[in-house]
């Protein structure tokens, strides 16, 4: 966006950091292994379902909304659309395993390419528009999305959604039809998706990302091809949306419309704005968030739109920044002030 | 933002936060302790445009398990039903299915989703093995489909196809009788009514080959404005119409098309007319429109079947709904099989099941059976008749011949490649 709100100027805000280097590789791999080896000991420990459960959930909506992050936070481009990419990522995968019953690692190769294809049409058309234009037509390329599944009954189960459970048959010994080998999995595939992305946001394309999110103008005028710059985000973005959608179709064996509707997009907002958009993973955090309050609170009335409303318009207009927001703030702050007391104490 | 001495340090945090996850995530093992008690866990719709038919469907259910639990439950078990919303989302639906197995501890579950929940539900319940009786769901592929259909999953509900093939050969003899031979459709524009209303079309066609669909017309689901279907239709002048609205788009639609006296220029055939969802909230119900029975408390006009009818009425001050007999219906079977199995147990109850016939109200001929080949039931009351304004609204309902109904069933899943 030409003029971004005070949010996106913050949005993953670290302008005199250097691009990541080998070395912030490493850290990054080195804590995604730990947290990949924690998760999995944690179900080790304590096999409970509900955990399991909870935790392929969270992956899927975590890459999906670290996803759209992308396009929020980094590149300034708030699209209302992506869920299309979720759905369309679950639809294609569903769809493969179906009817052409390959292993499920090509069936994901395939649907990263089909998505990556369609996110290149609607991209071409889409990132021509800047501001709430570009926020209301992806928004339409959603709805003709949604509105094709719903349509081509045939193929896609309309309505109904795909029906009939997608297969999963063993690979490498890997058998995702058990709880514990898709527990891995999803934790694996969010791990991989993180650490691809944050390579992403961190490498010089990250930071060009950044330039043209702050000044549009400034960017072309010093050489950056600012359309495909933001026509890769824009595809980068879908196709790991599409990863989440994959999960998610593993998690409930099948696909269905609501997976492309506006709501799904309208949650990834959400859980960019609730986990806080200024750090890496906001999203991720905004993820488990949203989920566990949408659980818990299912759980004790029926008016969980209601409750769920109430909580989001503190987050919006009460609080205005997410809880890693406020973590990194108070982290900085409390860094900032045990920094200052040892150097007193260290001063003669 | 934090005094040096009163702030919390990093540690502290941390430590509260990893206290209190543990508790959260400790709290579902507290749950289902209690082996005396039987947990059914009932995913359905409580929320949005369609909650009726979780709160009637969740009504229905617990009638019922006042009256099972008064004769001593399930082989001995206490019933207790853990209702929860999936705010009619199949991923929802499949997440509150999986909860209500995995940390609820339910045993059973009663699924009052809608079709496509039906279907998120039935994927949960082969990869978890837990016994499920469908209550809702219609799409007749959930049970006729052997590659969707599993044999811990039970539907007592109505058919799609089973409704089509009565409403074709009720309105094949109304429009012999009366020389109906020009029809036009309305219906909703999604999976349900497009497919309802070809297979009507088909079996009236068959009974009536004479008979010619000239105008179709498909509102959108939750439409408010009906003015363009209605001009189209009475700008088409066909003999007679037929409809799968439903609930308030039914309502609504009727109520508009009153306004052009659309309903004194054709006949119309409105399979989901009688059920009080829609009879007692039209504003001016039009006299003579034919409908299917949903849920009427004078078909089958029996003692038992009218006192049901006050019974709901008088403890939910509301009459019952389709899906209220649908669950009601469910929940005398599952004691059936329990009864039989001398077993709570969902394997037990399971094979019980599978040919089960019981008593029912709901029943054509006071009897519904559990088909065993495709685990659904059959027999439940089916038939058509035409409006009048006030109670008892459909005074007199022709009855389903059940035999053609399963005669041509059979054909139909043959030409599906379901046999």
């Amino acid at each position: 966006m030409s003029k971004p709100t005070a949010h996106t100027n913050r949005a993953a805000d670290t302008p005199s950091r250097p691009p990541i280097g080998r070395a912030s590789l490493q850290r990054d791999i080195i804590i995604a292994g730990v947290a990949v080896a924690a998760l999995i000991l944690l179900r080790v420990i304590w096999p409970s379902p509900a955990i399991t459960d909870f935790t392929i959930r969270v992956a899927a909506y975590a890459i999906f909304a670290t996803s759209l992050n992308l396009l929020v936070g980094y590149a300034g481009m708030v699209s209302f659309g992506h869920g299309m990419f979720f759905g369309f990522g679950a639809y294609c995968f569903g769809l493969v395993m179906q009817r052409l019953a390959l292993p499920i690692p090509i069936a994901i190769l395939i649907t990263i390419t089909a998505t990556a294809a369609l996110a290149l049409v609607v991209g071409a058309i889409c990132i021509r528009l800047k501001d709430i234009y570009f926020s209301f037509i992806t928004l339409a390329f959603q709805m003709l999305i949604y509105s094709l599944i719903v349509a081509w009954v045939p193929l896609t189960g309309g309505d109904q959604g795909l029906q009939g459970g997608i297969p999963r048959p063993s690979f490498l010994g890997i058998n995702l039809a058990t709880p514990l080998h898709l527990y891995i999995f999803a934790i694996v595939m969010l791990a991989l998706s993180l650490l691809v992305m944050r390579h992403i946001a961190e490498s010089s394309f990250g930071y060009t990302l950044r330039m043209i999110r702050d000044n549009m103008e400034r960017a072309s005028f010093l050489g950056i091809n600012v359309y495909l710059v933001r026509l890769i985000a824009f595809m980068v973005a879908g196709v790991f949306a599409s990863l989440g959608g994959v999960v998610m179709a593993l998690f409930v064996s099948g696909a269905y419309p609501e997976f492309s509707n506006w709501t799904m997009s309208g949650e990834g907002i959400f859980m960019i704005m609730m986990g806080g958009i200024s750090t890496f993973i906001g999203p991720t955090a905004g993820a488990i968030i949203l989920s566990l309050l949408n659980d818990v609170v299912t759980r004790r009335t029926e008016h969980h739109g209601l409750a769920l409303g109430i909580v989001i318009l503190v987050f919006a207009l009460g609080l205005k920044k997410g809880v890693t927001d406020f973590a990194a703030d108070w982290w900085r702050a409390s860094g900032d002030s045990k920094g200052g007391k040892q150097a007193a104490e260290a001063r003669p | 933002m934090f005094s040096k001495h009163k702030a919390l340090d990093r540690r502290s945090v941390i430590k509260g936060a990893a206290t209190s996850a543990a508790a959260l995530l400790a709290t579902p093992h507290i749950a289902g302790a209690q082996a005396k008690v039987i947990k059914i866990g009932m995913p359905t719709i409580l929320s949005g445009r369609v909650a009726q038919l979780g709160t009637s469907s969740r009504n229905a259910v617990m009638m019922e398990v006042e009256k099972i639990n008064a004769q001593g439950g399930l082989a001995g078990r206490t019933i207790e039903v853990v209702v929860r919303d999936s705010k009619g989302q199949p991923q929802e639906a499949a997440r509150v299915s999986r909860e209500l197995i995995n940390t609820d501890g339910c045993e059973i579950l009663i699924d009052a989703e809608a079709s496509s929940g039906s279907f998120a539900v039935q994927e949960v319940v082969k990869d978890l093995g837990v016994l499920c009786i469908h209550t809702c769901s219609e799409t007749s592929s959930l049970t006729a489909d052997p590659k969707i259909r599993v044999p811990n999953a039970f539907r007592v509900c109505r058919q799609g196809i089973h409704d089509s093939i009565a409403g074709g050969e009720y309105a094949a003899k109304i429009s012999l009788a009366k020389g109906l031979k020009t029809w036009a459709t309305c219906s909703p524009d999604y999976a349900y009514g497009r497919d309802s209303t070809q297979l009507f079309v088909e079996y009236l066609k068959l009974f009536n080959p004479a008979v010619e669909v000239t105008t179709e017309t498909w509102p959108k689901l939750f439409q408010p404005d009906y003015t363009e279907v209605i001009t189209k239709l009475l700008q088409a002048k066909p003999q007679a119409l037929y409809s799968c609205l439903w609930g308030g788009d039914l309502t609504s639609w009727i109520d508009q098309a009153s306004i052009y006296a659309m309903f004194g220029q054709m006949e119309v055939f409105a399979i989901n007319m009688a059920d009080y969802t829609a009879l007692t909230v039209v504003k001016n119900l039009p006299k003579g429109i034919h409908s299917g029975n949903r849920y009427i408390k004078t078909f089958p006009k029996t003692e038992r079947n009218a006192k049901y009818g006050d019974a709901y009425r008088a403890k939910y001050n509301e009459y019952p709904t389709n899906w209220s007999w649908e669950n009601a219906a469910a929940m005398q079977f599952l004691a059936a099989a329990s009864k039989k199995a001398n077993s709570a147990d969902g394997k037990q109850i399971a094979e019980a099941l599978r040919g089960l016939k019981i008593e029912s109200e709901f029943g054509q001929d006071g009897t519904m059976t559990m088909r065993a080949e495709d685990q659904t039931v059959i027999g439940y009351a089916i038939g058509w008749g035409t409006t009048i304004a006030q109670e008892p609204y459909v005074p007199e309902i022709t009855a389903g011949n059940w035999a053609k109904i399963l005669e041509l069933e059979t054909a139909w899943k043959k030409k599906s490649g379901y046999l």
